[in-house]
């Protein structure tokens, strides 16, 4: 990830949403950016469509069998 | 009554039930070890003795009677809303009767003061708190681990012998590790959580049992869960373990510690080790954090994002505004990773009874500079310790860390992780590897708790 993603994306979203940020905040979150952006890039370029999607998992057990 | 307060928490409550420590003095004792020992660790930020001497004087009898605990400070009580480390907790918070203040009180243990812990529960350090940073009793210049940075400290130094905490992603985990001490962050839904303020919405937090060895941990943790976990001989363990590059980027020391403990684990049980493949354990990470960041979110606005206390750090004013930016479909395909990852899970533990790596892949590092050095560079410890601590928080599982080592006079932890439900085999093949390892390392205390010269903070 580029510097100049950062730069647009959190004035861009942070202006979208109305949301004040001073600069120590936008340093936080560039830093932020910096470290989840890439993989979550990584995330949506999965092709996930072939995923079986659990609904309401039961967390307290095992996935029923495919 | 000083080595009563030094006892383990199964025989503080074993002594008071055959009438051979008085509960009163007990607490008193515990209160006056706090007071002496806390200041150079800040692990206990709050107490209240009225109230702890009513709760003794209403306990009932019950399998920790009379015993003093402390409860991380994201649980309410009666008398005291919880503030999750942080000026500005974001949700709304009350006194109240919590899912584990209920289990204990009615299992009569007494709550002699609430826990520390890191500033909205968002690190694997403690190193940042509104009440100023808990501090590691092995080193007070170093993290106790995070977020139950006070409930580990507490016990590490001994000013109690068993302490709740609450592990969202690795929380419980992470500070065992660095403090030494035996973690349990049970199967998701087993154990109590009634009462937290994300009770509704979190699929990642529970509540569990910080304390110096499994029996402890058994024992709190059954209070917790609400039902006696049996304890046994474990089978002949099929320990997995993962060798790829991520599972390999360990510190040199770690890794050692944690091969010979797996090794003595083997032999202790006649078990094996078998090499596994989680192939979605790096995206698992990243899930984790986008599932549990969403939930976290669910009461956020704007407007309230614009009317932070400014005493929030600067650190969490941020990173809740950068939250609030992601992008929806990482959750949502956050959440088929999830369902990936337990297909997976569940079958490798066909395979295998449980998987075994490092809690944490270095040693407690410095408060003022929480970096790691490992094999592939320096990170920062929660990019680190995230690696290892998450999978169980996305899928469910158990998980324990149990101590196996030490360097440069930091504990190092090993995790092992279990099927859906099957906390007793954690617990009972923790208590295998103290076996067979002399109890060494559960039984090692930390200066402040060998009578050493107080802590300089």
């Amino acid at each position: 990830m580029d510097a100049e993603t950062s730069q647009d994306f959190i004035p861009a979203g942070l202006a979208a949403l109305r949301i004040e940020a001073d600069e120590i905040e936008l340093a936080v979150m560039g830093a932020a950016h910096q470290l989840f952006w890439p993989p979550i890039l990584e995330l949506l370029s999965l092709d996930t469509s072939a995923i079986p999607v659990e609904r309401n998992p039961d967390l307290s057990q095992a996935p029923p069998s495919r | 009554m000083s080595e009563a307060l030094d006892l383990p928490l199964r025989e503080q409550a074993a002594a008071i039930a055959a009438g051979e420590v008085d509960a009163a003095e007990l607490l008193e004792a515990t209160l006056g070890r706090i007071e002496e020992r806390n200041p150079a660790l800040n692990a206990v930020v709050e107490t209240f003795p009225e109230r702890s001497r009513e709760m003794l004087a209403a306990a009932p009898p019950g399998p920790l009677h009379g015993v003093p605990v402390v409860i991380k400070d994201e649980w309410p009580l009666p008398w005291r809303a919880q503030r999750f480390g942080a000026a500005d907790m974001i949700a709304a918070a009350e006194p109240g009767e919590s899912g584990p203040y209920r289990a204990l009180r009615d299992a009569g243990a007494v709550v002699v003061g609430v826990g520390n812990m890191h500033e909205l529960g968002a690190s694997s350090t403690g190193n940042v708190s509104v009440y100023g940073p808990a501090r590691n009793p092995w080193n007070p210049e170093r993290c106790p681990g995070g977020s139950s940075s006070g409930p580990a400290a507490a016990v590490a130094a001994r000013l109690v012998a068993g302490a709740v905490g609450a592990d969202g992603i690795g929380s419980i985990r992470y500070p065992a590790a660095y403090c030494g001490l035996t973690g349990l962050k049970p199967t998701f839904g087993r154990a109590a959580m009634a009462g937290h303020h994300m009770a509704e919405l979190s699929t990642t937090i529970v509540s569990g049992a910080l304390c110096a060895d499994a029996a402890d941990c058994r024992l709190l943790d059954s209070v917790l869960f609400g039902e006696q976990l049996a304890a046994g001989r474990p089978p002949a363990l099929r320990i997995g373990v993962i060798r790829d590059e991520v599972s390999e980027d360990i510190a040199p020391t770690v890794r050692e510690a944690c091969e010979a403990a797996i090794e003595d684990l083997r032999e202790a049980t006649g078990g094996e080790v078998r090499e596994i493949e989680l192939p979605e354990l790096a995206a698992a990470t990243l899930a984790t954090v986008l599932i549990a960041n969403s939930e976290s979110l669910g009461g956020i606005t704007p407007q309230r994002l614009n009317q932070l206390d400014p005493e929030l750090s600067p650190l969490g004013r941020g990173l809740l505004k950068y939250r609030v930016l992601l992008p929806a479909v990482a959750t949502i395909k956050a959440g088929q990773l999830r369902t990936l990852a337990r297909h997976t899970l569940a079958a490798v533990f066909e395979q295998v009874d449980v998987i075994a790596w490092p809690t944490v892949p270095a040693m407690a590092p410095p408060l003022e500079a929480p970096i790691v050095e490992l094999p592939s560079g320096t990170l920062t410890a929660d990019e680190a310790n995230v690696r290892g601590g998450a999978l169980a928080n996305l899928t469910g599982i158990p998980a324990i860390s149990v101590p196996v080592g030490s360097s440069e006079g930091l504990p190092i932890g090993l995790q092992l992780q279990a099927a859906w439900g099957r906390d007793e085999l954690l617990l009972d093949a923790a208590e295998a590897l103290e076996g067979a390892n002399g109890r060494r390392w559960v039984e090692a205390v930390p200066p402040p708790a060998r009578g050493a010269e107080p802590l300089e903070a």
